[in-house]
């Protein structure tokens, strides 16, 4: 499993997360929650065409993933972000390919996830300031 | 002392290896990416403080103290700031994406351990660009 493979899954999971949990928000966290999970399709859409531009096969997406129950806001904001961390830590570790390829496009989900984490910290009510984003703690 | 060619040059081998050359001891090559990102890092804490994003500033005064560690013993010298620092908001991002273009270029490009690093920095100044625009 390649450390793009890896960060597709993530995306899949961050997709099937936003899906399952944004309904139990309102107002303006909603609308940023809605806004996030469109910009992980949009990831995974070029993460697909990256697949196809290298001849490389990706694995799909599993037809369902474990996850704790949520209806009150707050337990969906916390979800979401763990869920962002871990996209955010996932594509991190692509850094140290070697792979020019690879490290370019897991550079590019990065930067896009740290900025998605940011956001959503600010929604939220955290501070977004965080000199390694998605670094494990 | 040094009657022979092969006792010379042992000579100079010994001489060179106990450090009595002209030549300073260079014990780090010095990384021109680290160099480039300290100094961006050293500007953009300076003009987050001064613009009151005292958050931002501690994440780019981080950058600082990890780039300086590694860089030891051929730290970059503190500079007297070039040309303006940004004078509002909007300038501030600017500076963020072009530090942030500048770290990610680095990290695609060097054959280092230091990609992780790089990376990470370019990261984490686009994540300020994006909440400041």
């Amino acid at each position: 499993m390649t450390v793009v493979d890896t960060g597709l899954a993530a995306e899949f999971a961050a997709i099937y997360a936003y899906s399952e949990a944004t309904v139990h928000l309102d107002g303006e966290p909603r609308e940023l929650a809605e806004s996030l999970e469109s910009e992980h399709r949009d990831r995974r859409d070029a993460l697909l065409d990256y697949y196809d531009a290298h001849g490389l096969e990706s694995t799909p997406a599993e037809p369902g993933y474990s996850l704790e129950r949520v209806t009150e806001a707050d337990e969906v904001e916390a979800l979401l972000l763990d869920v962002e961390t871990r996209v955010a830590t996932t594509w991190r570790a692509g850094l140290a390919s070697d792979d020019p390829d690879e490290r370019e496009i897991c550079l590019n989900m990065y930067t896009d996830s740290a900025k998605a984490l940011a956001r959503w910290k600010i929604a939220i009510g955290q501070s977004y300031a965080d000199p390694w984003p998605g670094r494990p703690v | 002392m040094f009657t022979t060619r092969r006792g010379l040059l042992v000579g100079a081998a010994i001489l060179a290896a106990a450090g009595c050359t002209e030549t300073p001891a260079q014990i780090i090559t010095p990384n021109a990416d680290l160099t480039a990102a300290l100094r961006t890092a050293r500007s953009l804490a300076r003009a987050s403080e001064s613009l009151g994003y005292s958050d931002i500033a501690n994440d780019h005064s981080a950058h600082v103290e990890t780039i300086e560690k590694i860089l030891l013993p051929n730290v970059l010298p503190q500079e007297d700031a070039e040309g303006a620092d940004p004078s509002d908001p909007a300038a501030l991002a600017d500076a963020e994406t072009a530090g942030s273009t500048e770290a990610a270029e680095s990290c695609l490009a060097t054959d280092t351990d230091y990609a992780l690093l790089l990376g990470e920095i370019a990261a984490c100044r686009a994540a300020h660009a994006a909440v400041l625009a």
